[in-house]
């Protein structure tokens, strides 16, 4: 049984690969803060959950709202409307947290909905715009579906301290 | 190569472990230099490096250990009388091996020191006393001497010989040894000394053993000196000692350890949890038969993990000798170079203490005692001159108290000078003159720890730098630990660091401001006093209260932690009186939760260096507690302004507004049954207003909570599941904004008790199932001022 599941799942692993392979693929998982949809790549997500309890934690920027529990990890909470300087907004039945992970270094993050699953290929992307250009732009680039633009995120930036 | 890795290894491992005691063993030796069982103990330390350092080729170690155990030897045997120099040479000769063994261990090989200088020294101790006892042992060093030579041209020569050459060197070696052999032999018979000879006997044979062919006859020569020397009745009695002392050990890795008090934390928080759960089921089931049995395996699960968390603890904990065994060594080195006469005495040194502790708790102890020898014991002449005892004493105690150890450093110097303590500060601009008056003798005291203070007029090697007890203060409260300092003029100094005994699990007090939660470490709250808010006062700006005889300053934790007041404060508040070494401060907090065990955990990379937050833990309900990080809290609570007191006009103005319409009113429907919910929307749908439903409690006080209505009033439902109408009410009522905010009873229940506690948790209404339409709308429309005009 679990011979034959291991040779399924080696075989999927393979087609997965060849595709890649062939036709540069990137997968993204899309969603929306504000108006606009923004994607990470699906390999920095660790998981994504419903919204529950959080813990305040003082003298940091207001788009930190805390830190919560996940299985035993104190992981930090933060909410993307604000780091984006977008107004608040309270929590109803669509809002996602995101968990991201770059290395050891993990956070949640708040979002206002969830898309879907993106596969796009690299041609299809284009760099960051010039005005977010530069290093310490949290924009990897820009992605183009038929009717609509994705701005992807740098997932190392938007875990890294910045205060 | 791996074998010899490991061999390697465990020679290092026994190496540092034998030298470990051989310090101390060194100084008792010098006030008791006839006591044999040392002697026999240090030489065995010397013998057992030698053996193996010759098996590992680490010629040079072997070379100076050689000449260590001569002299040993010696004076073992009653030929040599240990004074003060030749103590100095023999700790400067241990000093040299455990250079060379850190080399060894941080290189694999034992060059780079140069040890011919200690070498000939040693040399000479063993010659010159040789010369002053009996001039027919002069033989022997003079061989020695050649011997000497002749090994230091073996270290060359090992290097490019082949096997037939070795085995040549080898014989020419032993014989060369036998023949040394039969000259001490007779030195010895012509001596008066009795010592059997087998024990000379089998020494020559050593040197052979630095090459593979000759391995077995003395890799490990201890057991076999015991049976040589057991006609020797002072000597009877060690190996009985020796063989009681031995303990069943393995040696574990510290990582498993570390792994597996990792485990044991998230134990604990299971644990918390599960007790937390059954106290709910308790609550919601009374009485039901099954509750006694879970009730047994909760208190059983939370037994078993206290112990085993005890047990792990256990395995972690080292004795703090491994500390104080340095001490002695030490004392005695600045003694001689004070020119002062310091005596050491060390009590408890078998407490134990968590690995990483000990390993963090010898660097400040070695400033204090430095300290203690270099500002505290006076000169003989100074002290004989007070009437003390030319000998000073510096007292090294450890002790357990509660959750806590106690290491106290006492002398019997010339004590802390207030006044010259703050003279000194106030030089070197650490405290201002208006400081130094309201100083209390304590704060005085405490001075010695701020950077930058000296009381030393120049700088020596001992000290004066200003840098140590700086350092001692932070690393102590690095630990979570506390300093307190006692001194009399003239009579001395103590000095008490009080440690936890482990760092991951501490014992926290949990305190709630509004409807946040932390944890304060529990080996830094003194006591918790209620106060009535009118025992506030204020003194130049701060909150002060009087507690006792003195006067303590206040902090409110909300203005600490920038926490949103939304419910009202009552007119009672805790104070949980801080204590870090002198200094002392109130916390303001709403109310005290309980003392719990909680598992620290880091807040991660992101979040790390938050002020006055020293970590976080997960609570019994899963969510998480931040924990108070009580050094950097006194740090803040010079610098917080009282915070204004909470506006609550705003609120009452958003409730008070203006209504243009019927629809501008909001009323609230609390009850489980859609059906009654159903009724009373009927009976209000009349009236235009807004109604917005809840199914229980907890579901209108979270609607409360998101602030998206503002409700003119409420109907409760009393019977309800989750939170009732009583709670509800009670919990309405503690947020500032809906102080005023009608709260009206509906329900079946009609007992005159009833009635009262609906009044009690604040009701202002209250209608009795089944009731008219008309009714209740005549009884909403009357609560919230509905203007006619609207119908």
């Amino acid at each position: 049984m679990s011979e034959k599941l291991k040779q399924i799942i080696s075989k999927q692993h393979k087609t997965d690969e060849s595709i890649n392979h062939s036709e540069d693929i990137v997968q993204l998982v899309g969603f929306i803060i504000g108006d606009e949809e923004f994607a990470v790549p699906i390999l920095a997500i660790q998981e994504i959950i419903k919204p529950f309890p959080w813990t305040r934690v003082p003298q940091v920027p207001k788009y930190i709202v805390g830190v919560f529990n996940i299985r035993g990890a104190v992981i930090p909470l933060i909410d993307l409307r604000l780091k984006f300087g977008l107004s608040p907004k309270k929590h109803n039945e669509d809002t996602r947290f995101i968990v991201m992970r770059h290395g050891d270094d993990i956070a949640g993050f708040v979002i206002d909905r969830l898309t879907m699953a993106i596969r796009i290929k690299k041609s299809r992307i284009g760099p960051a715009p010039e005005t977010a250009n530069g290093d310490d732009t949290v924009i990897d680039g820009v992605g183009k579906q038929e009717d609509r633009i994705i701005t992807i995120l740098k997932v190392n930036k938007l875990l890294e301290r910045d205060f | 190569m791996d074998e010899f890795q490991e061999i390697l290894q465990d020679f290092l491992v026994e190496s540092f472990e034998l030298i470990e005691q051989l310090d101390q063993d060194l100084v008792e030796l010098e006030s008791n230099p006839q006591d044999l069982e040392l002697l026999n103990r240090i030489f065995r330390v010397a013998h057992t490096i030698k053996g193996a350092s010759s098996f590992l080729n680490f010629d040079v170690l072997t070379h100076l250990t050689h000449h260590m155990e001569d002299v040993l030897n010696k004076a073992r045997h009653g030929d040599l009388v240990i004074d003060a120099d030749i103590m100095d040479v023999i700790l400067e000769s241990i000093d040299l091996m455990k250079a060379l063994l850190v080399i060894i261990r941080d290189s694999s090989s034992d060059g780079g020191i140069d040890v011919s200088a200690c070498v000939s020294r040693l040399d000479k101790c063993t010659g010159g006393s040789g010369e002053v006892e009996s001039p027919i042992v002069q033989e022997v060093p003079s061989a020695e001497k050649t011997e000497v030579e002749e090994s230091e041209d073996d270290e060359i020569d090992y290097e490019n010989m082949d096997a037939d050459e070795l085995e040549a060197e080898i014989e020419r070696l032993l014989q060369q040894r036998q023949a040394e052999d039969r000259a001490k032999r007779a030195a010895k018979s012509s001596s008066d000394d009795t010592n059997p000879e087998e024990d000379f006997a089998d020494e020559p044979i050593k040197p052979a053993s630095k090459t593979p062919v000759a391995v077995t006859p003395t890799p490990k020569p201890a057991p076999i000196e015991y049976d040589s020397d057991s006609s020797d009745d002072a000597k009877a009695a060690a190996p009985a000692k020796k063989a009681s002392t031995v303990e069943q050990t393995i040696r574990v890795d510290v990582k498993r350890l570390d792994h597996l008090m990792n485990l044991i934390g998230e134990l604990v928080l299971a644990k918390n949890r599960l007790i937390k759960i059954n106290d709910d089921v308790e609550e919601r089931y009374e009485g039901e038969g099954f509750l006694e049995e879970l009730n047994q395996v909760v208190s059983i699960v939370s037994l078993v993990t206290t112990d085993l968390q005890i047990a792990v603890m256990k395995t972690r904990m080292l004795p703090i000798g491994k500390v104080f065994n340095k001490f002695p060594r030490m004392i005695r080195d600045l003694s001689r170079e004070l020119n002062k006469k310091i005596e050491l005495e060390i009590f408890g040194e078998d407490t134990e203490l968590d690995k990483s502790i000990v390993e963090e708790v010898g660097d400040p102890l070695v400033h204090i005692i430095r300290n203690s020898c270099d500002h505290g014991i006076e000169t003989p002449q100074i002290r004989a001159g007070q009437g003390k005892n030319e000998t000073g004493t510096i007292k090294l105690k450890a002790y357990n108290e509660g959750n806590q150890i106690v290491i106290q450093i006492d002398d019997d110097g010339k004590g802390l000078d207030v006044e010259l303590l703050k003279k000194k500060s106030l030089e070197k601009g650490i405290i201002t003159q208006k400081e130094a008056e309201n100083m209390s003798d304590k704060e005085a005291f405490a001075l010695i720890f701020k950077p930058g203070f000296s009381m030393a007029a120049k700088v020596t090697n001992v000290s004066g730098r200003g840098v140590g007890m700086d350092v001692v203060k932070t690393n102590i409260e690095k630990l979570n630990g506390i300093i307190d300092i006692d001194s009399e003029l003239g009579v001395g100094t103590s000095m008490k660091l009080k440690i936890p005994l482990t760092l991951a699990i501490i014992q926290a007090l949990l305190v709630g401001v509004q409807e946040e939660h932390y944890a304060i470490p529990l080996a830094s709250v003194l006591e918790t006093v209620r106060i009535s808010t009118d025992e506030v006062y204020t003194v130049e700006g701060r909150s002060v209260m009087r507690l006792r005889e003195d006067v303590l300053p206040l902090v409110h934790i909300g203005d600490i932690f920038e926490v949103e007041r939304i419910l009202d404060s009552s007119e009672y508040a805790y104070v949980v009186v801080l204590g870090l070494g002198t200094s002392k401060l109130g916390l303001i907090v709403d109310t005290l939760v309980g003392q719990e065990e909680i598992v620290i955990k880091s807040l991660g990379e992101f979040l790390k260096g938050i002020e006055g937050i020293a970590g976080a833990t997960i609570r019994g309900d899963g969510g998480v507690t931040l924990i108070v990080d009580v050094v950097a809290i006194m740090d803040m609570a010079k610098h917080v302004k009282k915070s204004a007191v909470a506006d609550s006009n705003s609120d009452s103005a958003m409730l008070t507004r203006e209504k243009t319409k019927a629809s501008d009113y909001t009323v609230m429907i609390v009850d489980d049954s859609k059906t009654d919910r159903m009724i009373m929307r009927k009976a209000l749908e009349p009236l235009g207003v807004t109604l917005v439903e809840a199914g229980d409690g907890q579901e209108a006080l979270g609607i409360l909570k998101q602030g998206e209505y503002n409700f003119d009033a409420m109907l409760i439902d009393i019977e309800m599941p989750r939170m009732d109408g009583y709670t509800l009410a009670t919990e309405i009522k503690k947020y500032n904004r809906y102080k005023n905010l009608p709260l009206i009873a509906v329900t079946s229940r009609t007992g005159k008790s009833d009635r009262m506690r609906g009044v009690e948790s604040g009701m202002i209404e209250y209608i009795t199932k089944p009731y008219s339409a008309d009714y209740l709308s005549s009884v909403v429309q009357r609560n919230i001022n509905f203007r006619s005009e609207f119908l």
